[in-house]
């Protein structure tokens, strides 16, 4: 007796309609699908037992009631057999048919705890991926997977949205009185995405080809797609405010000046050491000294303990966002506007993002789909932080410092005339800094993909897609007249277009080719064009005060124009055979042919090739133990191009000498036999599931060369050039990842605590950098230590002067008192950390969720320029062991007031002979003396601290720190406010939440810096820090209300 | 789709050949640059031959050096000007302009020149060389300065004021007769440098050049310098000073002009800022950093205007100089004409060259300690060419070098025992880049110190 069954099929997790359920009454092939509310009919027998399959949700079965009402929740299912995942080319597969590691991150991952830079917002969360944060909250952002793998090149993943890669690239960065301006990607609203997915290597990465042996970051993007109910109005509101991390600890107990003595009369040496930037002067007892303030009058000399504190402010951040969507059986659609108002930690620094998005899906018939994205961003700054020289950097001057300036007084830098400042002999008022000399920015960028699907038939389809992203990125650097050493000021104007045009067609063949094989057979083609354009343009004194355009000059406007094109043809094809759905045996090959290379070069072919087998499915192995269980196994190669114009030397113009136009022959010599670089890289791991999937275990272990490195290579100037261009270099990198997820517990009751740990480790090898051996370092980066690429070291080793010692490592201690340093440069540490890790463990209840990430790197080396330059200046308390019998200094004096004869060492003042003048301020530092001897010279505190931490005559060792931390990354509690009360004002959700990020260091071993963070994104500025800006911690709420 | 591939990647930033005009004027420019400035000179030989000294920042008075400092020397004279001039020699021979090939050619022995005074050993018949090898091998001091003598006899021979001009020349605009005479008393100068070890060929080379005095620089009028302009092309000191007030002139040059009451006192040094007695302070070199900061920035003398002015010129060789170097080569008989008579005439020429009057000329020659001395010619030529060469800080460290007067006490606070640096250390890249080559000139020339002499400095 067949009766009518009604219901409705909903989302246990969320209590969302599902649409597209798939409903089979169980011994028959008869059946049906929910419609857009989840509701459905079907005819069947009262007690027939009816399926019901959703991919990505637990099949269920159920028995038909005698009434034929049958309201069904379906629960996600956690078997790993149904998830699916986004691979190279946008293509989703099932998990279990991969032979790479691939890991994902969904919506919550990203926008509820926002990161002003995307790049961030990954820390600690993906195994195998390495992150260095910006200065100051504002900057860039480098993100390197599993090593680095290219000598000299780009480390950084390609970023991938919505199928069409997207430019990540910072532009004119690193340049004295530059900015740290924040990477492109930072463009993109984190509230627009709907997953990452990180390909973490050639294997998984092999068909995006050129650029994937760094690995590739895939953005997903909301669609109106499964928007059924409401209005699909959603509205975001977002609050944040940072506060700085960490600062570097002062010393209060001394002022401003050199060997105690200090009095100011014009700031620049007309006083008693005015025109000194060391704190090495008069203790801050309160004595009366004239000061900057004082108008030559005495003064009290008193510490200002927060004066450096206090010049930062709390920075904040409000976001807005609101989604329309919406989808019927022809359109899904959805658009976005976002907006977000940054204040920086340092004063008058702000960023503003405007992002609007719409994205539609059109079916047009039962073929054929349109499926469109456009994105318009503006991001525009009116000053950015500097990051370094006199001229911009604030840190610089707060570490060359008097320690006793109250900084409050400078706030106003005009009272009595212009730059008002503690210091006139380098620097300007740390304020004029920040208000006058400011760099403007605005990157205006229109991005999106317009995709043409048809399905041939059932088993074949075709897909056409072009992609482009656009933008104009613009700089004003304003120097003001009368600016500490730019008495005329200047102004420049630098600004950058880039575009990128992705095409690309692809025929997809997916058929059961018999009862146990399944063909998945990919064959298609792309065509890439870069264009990239700078124009910059300065204005090198100014003319007139005040004015800030490039005519108001006094000197000829210096300029260039830099255009770079690039072309890279592709064809490629994959395919994937399954065997009995549980073995897959994955290939790729493509070829590209690039523009970068010399004909004869330029076409390069490679083929990767993959595996897995699902065990528990071929073995038939039911266990309420072994859940799960896959093999994994590949081996890729990828070919890599160049930049531009690097094969034919040119002539580059020097700024003209009056009417002679300058030309000089380069100096770096190219290369026009340039060969593509080839990465190779194998990789094995198995996925494991325990306990009926209570606990999940993920590990990858990897093996990746790379060849025929591209290496602008030093050699002797005294061949006539600095550089050759050399293609040889070998690099190995070989690592272990591993993911542990668990779900410690669940209750009846709703409670379940959850557990997610990534671990990963890499160790790199510089195998070769030449071929014919005469090569033995490559520079990466140079700040007091120098780091290299090393042949037979790891890649990054900071190479500087290391105290000299005797065998027994005891220290050699000059004839002066002050350590000797060893004639040789050594290897002072690796900037690469030993591991990565991160553990999450998240809470729920009743709408509660709390979630807690802690991540680590352990290992690494870091050079701090802040410790170097602190402790030579005296401003860090670091320099008060010594300095005062109070702080262990000991009693000296010099015979005959000699003061650049020996010191002799007395056990008190009274022991010193008449008319000698007794110091308390010494050190004998403890090692010995060259003949060894335990060293008994007494030295000054200053001369000693000086001696050790000097820029050109210290020793780099005393600044090598451990870089290791442990970060209470991201605290974030939210509720979802259940549906019944929701309903009531016609909601359709209310989801609040509050969050932390970059809270408190757990361990750091660096002293007064945070040991994460990077100057740029390029392998320049790596393992250097250099007077960076200090990070910071944010602090936020946010409300998403669906209507 | 290859032609396609091969167009998109042409160049569109650089020019893709050069104009040898271009490269003249912008190598002669690089050295000229390189000579006045903060690496060969304001932070090195202007120290160490006592004509500067630094109020702070004063560890590199005291012979610490900077590694970049010497690297810098290096690389740009090295990979900038040396690669300019050997292109622009292939040009003149590509094109038959044997003028081009001559000028290319002086500039290029100038360049070795000072880096030879400067290092010892360096690379020289195997330099610029980059598609024969990657690591050129140093070359004994005496075999450099020897080639030198003979590229420049080449050079000066090829000149033909008759053939194809030149462009690009801001030394001497085109007139390739003074070319010939900057050839002429380069070679006058390298000769005489190695007149202590080679006295031979130094007489050969100077008798010859000396048999036509015409055919050397032979008046103010025909010194070889550049003239800077204003800015953006101003004199490096003059960039320097516009921003940073580090240095002042040496208590020993104003010292030595006060005894010698020498009226380039004021041309060499400004008064102190605030009123002192003599109105002059010079700064005691290598002082520790605490007793400069004392001595205070308006009571001690900063350089003089003249050569702090945009456009003060590069001199790289005067008419003074080549006058001296004949009175030291008459004295030593290398040539017949009488010492005292040139040396008179080079004081003279120099004192010309800062504008002083004939009549204060007359009076500052009839001093005693001023009139020549043949029995102590290298106290008199010593004191003042030392004078003479004031502010040209390498050729000034270089003849003190060999001269050995005026008698300079060591920096007060120096490093090295004692000692003034006889020379600088080799860049720290060499030891990386060029190892084996490196290894073997030290070897050849003694350890690589500040203190180790060179081959040309016997005393």
């Amino acid at each position: 007796q067949n009766i009518s069954v009604t219901g409705r099929v909903t989302s246990r997790n969320d209590n969302e309609a599902l649409p597209g359920v798939t409903i089979l009454i169980k011994g028959s092939s008869k059946g049906t699908a929910t419609d857009i509310d989840g509701r459905y009919t079907i005819d069947a027998a009262s007690g027939a037992t009816l399926i019901f399959s959703f991919i990505g949700l637990k099949s269920t079965e159920l028995t038909v009631p005698e009434n034929g009402k049958l309201d069904v929740q379906l629960e996600s299912d956690e078997t790993i057999l149904q998830e699916v995942v986004v691979t190279a080319l946008g293509i989703a597969k099932e998990k279990k048919s991969l032979g790479y590691a691939v890991q994902e991150l969904q919506t919550k991952d990203i926008a509820e705890a926002r990161e002003n830079n995307l790049v961030n917002a990954l820390s600690g969360k993906i195994a195998g991926v390495n992150i260095t944060n910006s200065q100051g909250g504002m900057g860039s952002s480098r993100i390197v997977i599993r090593g680095e793998t290219s000598i000299a090149g780009n480390n950084q993943p390609l970023f991938v949205v919505d199928g069409i890669p997207i430019d990540n690239s910072q532009l004119g960065a690193g340049s004295v009185g530059s900015r740290d301006f924040a990477n492109a990607i930072s463009d993109i609203n984190p509230n627009d995405i709907e997953s990452i997915s990180v390909l973490k290597g050639p294997n998984a990465a092999a068909l995006y080809g050129s650029r994937a042996s760094n690995g590739v970051i895939l953005i997903k993007t909301k669609s109106g797609k499964g928007t059924q109910k409401g209005l699909g109005v959603n509205v975001n509101f977002g609050y944040t405010f940072d506060k700085l991390l960490v600062l570097p600890e002062y010393q209060n107990v001394y002022g401003q000046g050199t060997g105690g003595a200090f009095s100011y009369v014009n700031g620049k040496g007309g006083g008693i050491n005015d025109a000194t930037d060391e704190s090495w002067g008069p203790k801050m007892d309160g004595r009366l000294i004239p000061q900057f303030f004082s108008n030559g009058e005495p003064a009290p000399f008193v510490a200002h303990p927060d004066n450096v504190k206090n010049f930062f402010e709390t920075g904040h951040t409000r976001t807005t966002g609101v989604s329309v969507s919406g989808s019927n059986e022809k359109l899904d659609y959805r658009f976005s506007f976002n907006n977000s108002k940054q204040t920086g930690v340092i004063p008058n620094t702000d960023i503003s993002k405007n992002a609007f998005g719409v994205n539609t899906t059109y079916r047009l018939n039962d073929k054929l789909t349109l499926t469109t994205s456009a994105n318009f961003s503006r991001n525009s700054s009116d000053n950015l932080p500097g990051t370094s020289g006199r001229g911009s950097s604030v840190m610089l001057q707060f570490l060359w410092f008097g320690r006793q300036v109250d900084t409050e007084l400078l706030k106003d830098y005009n009272k009595g005339g212009f730059d008002y400042n503690w210091n006139h002999s380098y620097y300007s008022n740390p304020y004029l800094l920040q208000y006058e000399n400011t760099v403007q920015q605005r990157r205006d960028r229109f991005f999106g993909n317009v995709n043409l699907n048809y399905k041939i038939t059932d088993w074949l389809t075709a897909t056409v897609r072009t992609g482009n992203d656009y933008y104009n990125d613009k700089r004003k650097f304003k120097v003001a007249y009368g600016t500490n050493g730019t008495p005329f000021g200047s102004y420049t104007e630098d600004s950058y277009i880039v575009n990128e045009n992705n095409t690309d067609f692809n025929f997809n063949f997916h058929k059961n080719v018999s009862a146990d094989f399944e063909l998945d057979w990919l064959v298609g083609g792309n065509l890439r064009s870069n264009f990239n354009e700078q124009n910059y343009q300065q204005a090198p004194k100014l003319a007139v005060s005040g004015l800030y355009t490039l005519n108001n000059s006094r000197d000829p406007l210096v300029s260039s124009n830099v255009l770079r094109k690039q072309k890279v043809y592709s064809a490629f094809s994959s395919a994937q055979l399954g065997f009995r759905n549980y073995a897959f045996l994955n290939l790729t090959a493509r070829n590209d042919w690039s523009s970068t290379l010399p004909t004869g070069n330029n076409s390069y072919f490679y083929p990767s090739v993959n595996a897995s087998l699902v065990l528990t499915d071929a073995f038939n192995i039911k266990s309420n133990v072994l859940t799960y269980a896959k093999l994994r196994g590949g081996w890729a190669q990828v070919g890599k191009d160049t930049d531009p114009y690097q094969l034919i030397n040119t002539y580059p113009f020097n700024q003209p000498f009056g009417s002679n136009p300058l030309l000089t022959v380069s100096d770096v010599l190219l290369n026009a036999d340039l060969k593509p670089e080839i990465t190779k890289s194998t990789e094995v791991g198995a996925d494991v599931a325990l306990f009926k999937n209570r606990v999940r275990l993920d590990v990858s272990y990897y093996n990746t060369d790379s060849y025929n490195q591209i290496l602008r290579a030093d050699v002797s100037p005294s061949t006539g050039y600095k550089q050759k261009l050399l293609n040889a270099g070998h690099i190995n990198n070989k690592g272990f990842e591993a993911m542990l997820n668990v779900k410690a517990i669940e209750t009846n009751a709703g409670f379940r605590w959850d557990v997610g740990i990534n671990y990963s480790r890499n160790r790199s090898k510089v195998i070769a950098l030449d071929d014919e051996g005469f090569l033995n370092d490559y520079k990466l980066g140079t700040n007091g230590v120098t780091v290299y690429a090393s042949k037979g070291l790891g890649y990054g080793a900071l190479f500087g002067s290391a105290f000299a010692r005797n065998a027994a490592g005891e220290m050699i201690i000059g004839s002066t008192g002050i350590p000797t340093r060893d004639p040789n440069q050594k290897v002072l540490g690796h900037y690469q950390p030993k591991w990565i890790g991160g553990i999450t463990n998240s809470f729920a209840f009743k709408g509660f969720n709390l979630s807690v990430l802690i991540d680590t790197k352990q290992g690494g080396s870091i050079y701090s320029a802040t410790n170097a330059t602190g402790r030579y200046t005296g401003v860090l308390a670091s320099t008060l062991p010594g300095r005062d019998a109070e702080h262990g200094g000991l009693t000296y004096y010099y015979p005959g007031n000699n003061k650049s004869g020996v010191a002799v060492q007395i056990a008190n003042a009274a022991a010193a002979p008449t008319g000698a003048v007794v110091y308390e301020d010494g050190i004998i530092a403890p090692g010995v003396t060259a003949d060894g001897k335990p060293n008994t010279t007494i030295v000054s505190a200053e001369r000693y601290y000086k001696g050790v931490y000097s820029n050109s005559a210290g020793i780099n060792e005393a600044s090598v720190f451990d870089a290791s931390f442990i970060k209470l990354r991201e605290v974030k509690l939210g509720y979802t406010v259940p549906q019944s009360f929701v309903s009531k004002y016609k909601l359709q959700s209310l989801i609040f939440s509050v969050y932390g990020r970059n809270l408190a260091f757990l361990q750091k071993k660096a002293d007064n810096i945070d040991p994460e963070t990077a100057f740029n994104t390029g392998n320049t500025g790596q393992g250097l820090e250099s007077l960076q800006l200090p990070t910071t911690s944010s602090y936020g709420f946010n409300i998403l209300i669906g209507f | 789709c290859q032609d396609e591939l091969e167009e998109i990647n042409e160049n569109p930033n650089e020019a893709i050949s050069a104009q040898p005009e271009y490269l003249l004027a912008n190598s002669i420019k690089s050295n000229a640059d390189v000579i006045l400035g903060s690496d060969a000179s304001m932070e090195t030989t202007t120290l160490y031959v006592q004509h500067w000294a630094k109020i702070q920042y004063t560890d590199v008075d005291k012979y610490t050096v900077s590694i970049s400092n010497i690297q810098n020397i290096w690389t740009n004279l090295y990979s900038q000007g040396l690669t300019d001039y050997n292109r622009i020699i292939e040009i003149g021979e590509q094109t038959e302009n044997v003028n081009y090939q001559a000028v290319g050619l002086i500039l290029k022995s100038w360049t070795f020149q000072i880096l030879t005074d400067l290092y010892g050993d360096i690379p020289y018949s195997e330099a610029g060389k980059i598609d024969q090898t990657l690591t050129p091998k140093y070359d004994a001091q005496r075999d450099v300065y020897l080639g030198l003598l003979s590229d420049l006899k080449k050079a000066s021979d090829l000149i033909n004021p008759a053939g194809s001009p030149i462009s690009g020349d801001v030394i001497y605009n085109g007139n390739l007769n003074k070319w010939k005479k900057f050839a002429n008393s380069l070679r006058l100068r390298i000769a005489l440098r190695i007149a202590d070890r080679e006295p031979q060929i130094s007489k050969t080379v100077i008798a010859e050049l000396a048999a036509d005095k015409s055919q050397l620089i032979a008046s103010n009028d025909e010194i070889a310098q550049l003239n800077y302009l204003a800015s953006p092309n101003q004199n490096p000191v003059s960039r320097d000073r516009e921003t940073r007030d580090d240095y002042r002139v040496s208590k020993s040059v104003i010292d030595k002009l006060q005894e010698l009451k020498d009226p380039r006192l004021a041309i060499f040094a400004n008064k102190t800022v605030d009123a002192t007695p003599t109105g002059y302070i010079g700064v005691t070199n290598g002082l520790p950093a605490d007793s400069s900061a004392k001595l205070g920035f308006t009571r001690t003398s900063r350089l003089g205007d003249y050569f702090t002015a945009p456009t003060s010129p590069a001199v790289f060789l005067s008419y003074s100089e080549v006058l001296f170097n004949l009175a030291e080569a008459a004295q030593r008989g290398f040539i017949a004409d009488k010492p005292a008579e040139l040396y008179n005439a080079a004081v003279t020429a120099s004192l010309q060259q800062f504008k002083v009057n004939s009549a204060d000329i007359t009076t500052y020659l009839a001093q005693p300690a001023v009139a020549y001395n043949p029995a102590n010619f290298k106290k008199s030529i010593g004191e003042q060419k030392w004078l003479a060469l004031f502010s040209q800080g390498p050729e000034a460290y270089t003849e003190w070098r060999r001269l050995d007067f005026p008698q300079l006490k060591p920096a007060y606070a120096g490093v090295l025992d004692g000692k003034i640096p006889s020379r600088l250390i080799y860049p720290t890249g060499e030891q990386a880049l060029n190892g084996a080559n490196y290894k073997a000139a030290v070897a050849n020339q003694g350890e690589d110190r500040l203190t180790t002499k060179l081959w040309f400095d016997v005393f």
